[in-house]
């Protein structure tokens, strides 16, 4: 992890009061994160439903994680949820990037236009029904990739990555200009590699958008083979008075393991991801 | 594509003085490559919005939609149920925003000054998790937490410190409409502070490392720092992120949903709870009313943004975009 | 067609509905009398019935229906497709289906099910209907067929049904004679009751502090058992006073019947619209019984023997507390709803180790004495849609093939009772146990050759399979083939339930009520909560409802009143 190093080294730190307070309040408030999702870690190790706190498990068992891993109804849609994540991802950085370096070319006759061609549609939506309808002429109904190019399109996102763009001093474009790039080569090889902080960032948003999803698979999907899992988790969740599918092991074990499922992939993935943070746009030594 | 194209202009500040037509020519690469993001936008946000014209119409399954003028509007408007709505998805989502925003900022500029690399990392990967378990799952959680049964984690916390007697009865946090605000806030904090760091810790890693050693030469104490580099340098991002929320400010659902309850109706009731309640609750809803509740939510979203937007122009000099 | 008039007559008053739910000789008369008149009817129709079909022809019109496409909810468990096991049994059942309709319509017929899981069955229908995307026969709750009806999107079977082949063997006219409209339509069709709540008693408690079930007769028992299961030691943990007696999932339900999860504390009242004997709607909810049930509830809310939790408790939290694991902080008494969950619940007391043997309690005096007994929800129907093309033949021939063959008394009926053959039930001779491996747990089942019986589930082996859609207990016309398993708590629940039950006053049908009915629901919930959960005065809460929603209600009312 040697890349990883932060360029500028903080000067020795002595131990200070102030640390020693900062440490103190984090250490509570990750206490505070950690004790509700200690009682959904313990449940999903449960064989009993539970309905109070626990420390440890009554009755230990591995059951909740392998009846996600070996029933299809569960695990098709874990596979759907990861495919989509990953596509939604990549779109929605494809569309992001593209957009958001438009909107930062100044000079651009019409610039301010399309801004607000996108704002727009940020306050303004058709509602359900009329999108409901799009989707169907577009042959999305029943269709796990209707996720994907939902979510692919995102103005926020668009906008906040035009706001790391506009960190990058422009001094560089005019050298890539002048040096005889296009648009699309400066794009690729300045803007880019100068924003692996905004994408691992703005990256991570969309496929948490993505992953987390329900409503869209509630309205649009009603295959089984198409639904993703936080759907699948959220209907063994909310769902009132249809009888619990029947598989052999308690539901509560059940749900608290999909629980913990639905979490473990951004657990993973998040520390790969960290060092593009601390890493960050640096570009502060040719910022004016 | 026309990228291989190899006349290029040369200037850039000056451009601007060029005439109109070859300012285009000179951007045509740009068009192009705004054109997949102006297809999906075009398709996916705006053809739906040919179905605004609904807000005017009686438009159910089953029945060919029929124009009605402003009934929609007359029946929302002479409602105190929509007004409470109204006013409860304001006070809620912007209390909830300002709060969740200036938590992310402190623990975001705190967490950067934490000097043990690994204590941070770790902690930067506790912190985020709420975030990725769904509103229903957070739900059931605090409700067990907070319920008043016998079961109930804090009610049984605050008997043994004596705050509450043996004859008090226990508190019921989510019935209860002095709490319930309170309540609801702190789970949205307890949610969503971690992710909103992710964005401000990004921006805080590219401050120019000059800029703090410059400071350190000057002498500068670690909280002085924070206060005349660190928070500038976040400003801008800050501002931003409100702004952009704010225009969701009015979506305000799922959380509130999954939370409430009739007996705090009057505090907690937010817009997409009541146009639920109004639509989804009915065997046969008029897609109509919904659409019209939606429409006027637009407009409040449209009208906070353009404040923002404004104020955003006096306090930076210019706009979001 | 006198006995027809006659049988007519006597299923469009209220004293068929009430008696069919309970007792059994109005039925058997009725029964002969739909026979015979059906036969009448059929010769004086002729080609637009199917009223022979032991020549195995089909003489509905000249159409040939071969492809079918039905769109189901959660309830007809055999073609759902969620997890592997249902996939297996869906791809069982369909062409054994498929065969037995052919066979009884005399052609192939391909029949395509879309099953809508999701909670938000009427949104989904909704959408599909919006899009022009239309089944050819479809389930409908009894609201939704309310608000459909006035569509013409729906077809009047009224015809089809009078003539229909299992008016042999009806046992229950009543139910669908009364979902005929004033005209005469009827546009869904129900084959089975409604199906309602039961109060359920964990046995170990009651045995653990020396009650007696049967003894429970009364309110005032009721509640004395409620106070000793919360102030006792009912779960035998040695602490006294960390359970409750009662939980339910909310102090009134989402939908009618409103009252069906709190059945003792409402007893008497209806907090909605509701038609008074003498024909005339009123508001239940501003009646006095409905005061002294709230007033009832807030003591009990006082007193802690009702679980503060089941105010906000959704169906799934209150059934979760109830079979949990650890028995202190869970309660004594839940009331749910009858036949399957009777099973379910006794199943998941097992599976987290806890006494499962479950006592259900009959109706307390104070409800024989108005209702007459738990209140049965109105029933789900099947409709066909009208293509709009003004000929019926189409649509008669779906009504043949699909509906009445769903009745057939026979192989198609048991399909949609138990399953699929093979799969979820079998004739031919078996043994096998539950629980194999578990002494305490272990249950013995040996079959002979010939004799009808439920398997062991595919999905969990150490349950017997999950029946089909049809609940032989509710049925209107029965299966005629003697199959019956007997063994089993569903069908001692729905047994119980038919013996115990009444049907539920129907839902108003206003154009204003349909439109704002959540207005006046949201009022009524408030005053609820204002008053049982926190302590509130009930005629102060009364007030702001009436200042609300009152000039609502009586709009609604008027309208109601002048219709008639």
């Amino acid at each position: 992890m040697a890349e990883a190093k932060v360029a500028y080294k903080k000067p020795k730190t002595k131990i200070t009061v102030f640390s020693v307070v900062n440490y103190i309040v984090f250490i509570i408030l990750a206490l505070i994160i950690l004790i509700p999702m200690w009682k959904v870690l313990v449940d999903s190790f449960n064989a009993v439903g539970v309905y109070q706190f626990r420390l440890w498990p009554t009755d230990f068992t591995l059951d909740g994680y392998k009846v996600i891993l070996g029933e299809r109804g569960l695990l098709r849609p874990l596979i759907n949820s990861f495919v989509t994540t990953i596509a939604g991802a990549l779109l929605g950085l494809v569309l992001s990037t593209l957009g958001g370096y438009v909107l930062i070319q100044f000079d651009m006759p019409g610039r301010n236009l399309l801004a607000y061609f996108l704002l727009f549609t940020m306050i303004f939506s058709g509602g359900m029904i009329p999108e409901y309808l799009v989707m169907r002429r577009l042959g999305l109904l029943n269709n796990m990739w209707i996720l994907v190019i939902k979510h692919g399109i995102n103005v926020s996102n668009i906008v906040l990555m035009r706001n790391f763009f506009e960190g990058i001093p422009g001094s560089l474009y005019e050298a890539a200009r002048i040096d005889g790039c296009t648009p699309m080569g400066i794009f690729v090889k300045i803007v880019l590699p100068l924003s692996k902080a905004a994408l691992a960032s703005i990256g991570l948003m969309f496929a948490v958008a993505v992953w987390n999803d329900y409503s869209t698979v509630q309205i649009y999907i009603n295959s089984p083979d198409q639904v993703n899992f936080q759907y699948k988790l959220r209907v063994m969740i909310m769902d009132g008075d249809t009888p619990p599918t029947a598989y052999p092991i308690s539901q509560t074990t059940l749900y608290n393991a999909g629980i913990i499922a639905a979490i473990l992939p951004f657990m993973i993935l998040y520390p790969f991801l960290q060092k593009y943070f601390v890493k960050g746009v640096n570009i502060g030594a040719v910022k004016e | 594509m026309s990228n291989n194209n190899t006349t290029m202009t040369s200037g850039t500040v000056q451009v601007r003085k060029k005439p109109l037509g070859l300012r285009i020519w000179n951007n045509r690469g740009h068009y192009i490559m705004f054109v997949p993001v102006f297809i999906f936008v075009l398709i996916l946000n705006y053809w739906p919005m040919l179905g605004i014209r609904y807000a005017f119409m009686e438009y159910k399954a089953g029945g060919t939609p029929s124009w009605t003028g402003f009934t929609h509007f007359e029946r929302m408007f002479s409602t105190s149920a929509f007004w409470s709505a109204f006013g409860n998805t304001l006070v809620l989502s912007l209390v909830k925003l300002f709060l969740t925003t200036f938590a992310s900022v402190i623990v975001s500029v705190f967490l950067n000054e934490m000097g043990n690399l690994f204590v941070k990392k770790t902690l930067q990967t506790i912190i985020y998790l709420p975030h990725f378990m769904s509103w229903a799952v957070v739900a059931s959680i605090f409700t067990l937490i907070l319920s008043p049964s016998s079961t109930g984690m804090i009610n049984g916390m605050l008997r043994d410190m004596g705050i509450l007697g043996p004859n008090d009865s226990s508190i019921y946090f989510l019935a209860d409409s002095k709490m319930w605000r309170p309540i609801f806030y702190m789970i949205n904090i307890w949610k969503d502070t971690g992710w909103g760091t992710i964005i401000f810790l990004a921006t805080l890693s590219g401050i120019s490392p000059e800029l703090y050693e410059a400071a350190d030469i000057d002498g500068a104490t670690r909280l002085q720092k924070i206060r005349y580099v660190t928070m500038p340098a976040l400003a801008n991002t800050i501002i931003t992120v409100l702004i952009l929320n704010l225009a969701k400010v009015m979506n305000l659902f799922e959380s509130v949903f999954v939370l409430y309850n009739s007996a705090v109706y009057d505090v907690s009731d937010v817009i997409g709870t009541y146009i639920y309640r109004q639509t989804f609750m009915v065997a046969r809803p008029d897609y109509g009313y919904s659409t019209a509740v939606g429409l006027f939510r637009s407009i409040v979203g449209c009208i906070l943004v353009l404040i923002c937007n404004k104020a955003s122009n006096k306090v930076r000099g210019r706009g979001i975009v | 067609m006198k006995k027809k008039a006659l049988s007519l007559l006597l299923a469009s008053t209220m004293v068929v509905s009430l008696t069919a739910c309970g007792g059994g000789d109005n039925e058997t008369s009725s029964n002969s009398s739909s026979g015979n008149s059906n036969t009448a009817s059929a010769d004086k129709s002729g080609d637009t019935t199917s009223s022979d079909n032991t020549s195995g022809e089909t003489n509905s019109g000249d159409y040939v229906l071969t492809d079918v496409k039905i769109m189901v909810n959660g309830t007809v468990n055999s073609v759902k497709q969620e997890t592997e096991a249902q996939q297996t049994t869906r791809d069982a059942f369909i062409p054994q289906l498929e065969a037995a309709v052919g066979e009884a319509i005399g052609h192939e017929i391909n029949i395509d099910f879309e099953v809508a899981s999701h909670s938000d069955y009427a949104g989904y229908v909704g959408r599909m209907f919006v899009s022009e995307q239309y089944p050819d026969v479809m389930i409908m709750s009894a609201d939704m067929l309310k608000q459909y009806e006035t569509t013409g999107l729906l077809w009047d079977m009224a015809n089809a049904y009078d003539n229909a082949e299992f008016q042999n063997r009806m046992k229950l006219p009543g139910i669908n004679e009364g979902l005929k409209d004033a005209q005469g339509h009827l546009y869904g069709f129900a084959p089975t009751y409604g199906n309602g709540c039961i109060t359920y008693i964990k046995q170990a408690w009651l045995d653990n502090l020396g009650i007696n079930g049967d003894d429970i007769k009364t309110y005032d028992d009721f509640y004395n058992m409620l106070e000793r299961f919360s102030k006792e030691d009912p779960d035998g943990n040695g602490v006294d006073g960390d359970t409750y007696g009662f939980i339910s999932a909310g102090l009134i339900g989402t939908e009618a019947p409103w009252i069906n999860y709190v059945a003792e504390f409402w007893q008497g009242a209806y907090p909605s619209i509701i038609q008074g004997e003498d024909g005339v709607w009123y508001d239940g909810f501003q009646a006095p019984e409905a005061k002294e049930a709230l007033l009832r509830m807030q003591k009990a809310y006082q007193d802690g023997v009702i679980d503060p939790d089941s105010f906000t408790a959704g169906t799934k939290d209150a059934r979760e507390k109830w079979y949990g694991a650890e028995q202190s902080g869970s309660a004594g008494v839940f009331t749910y709803w009858a036949g399957t969950w009777y099973q379910n619940l006794a199943n998941n007391l097992e599976k987290n180790g806890v006494d499962n043997e479950v006592y259900e309690l009959a109706p307390i005096k104070e409800i024989t004495d108005t209702f007459g007994g738990y209140l049965n929800r109105e029933a789900p129907v099947w409709v066909i849609l009208d293509d709009g093309d003004g000929d019926d033949s189409r649509e008669q021939a779906i009504f043949t093939a699909i509906l009445d063959t769903m009745l057939d008394g026979d192989k198609v009926q048991t399909l949609w009772t138990y399953g699929p053959e093979g799969i979820a039930w079998s004739t031919e001779a078996e043994d096998f146990a539950l629980y194999p491996d578990d002494p305490d747990k272990k249950k013995e089942y040996s079959y002979k050759d010939g004799e009808f019986h439920m398997r062991p589930g595919l999905e969990d082996p150490n349950v017997l399979a999950v029946k089909n859609h049809l609940d032989p207990a509710l049925v209107i016309a029965p299966l005629t083939n003697g199959f019956v398993s007997s063994t089993d708590l569903q069908d001692v629940s729905n047994k119980f339930f038919t013996d115990h039950c009444v049907d539920a006053p129907s839902a108003p049908a206003s154009e204003t009520y349909s439109e704002r009915s959540a207005e006046i629901i949201d009022a009524r919930d408030v005053v609820i909560a204002e008053v049982v959960v926190n302590g509130g005065d009930v005629d102060a809460a009364m007030q702001k409802y009436t200042s609300s929603v009152g000039s609502l209600v009586d709009q609604i009312l008027e309208e109601l009143n002048s219709a008639q």
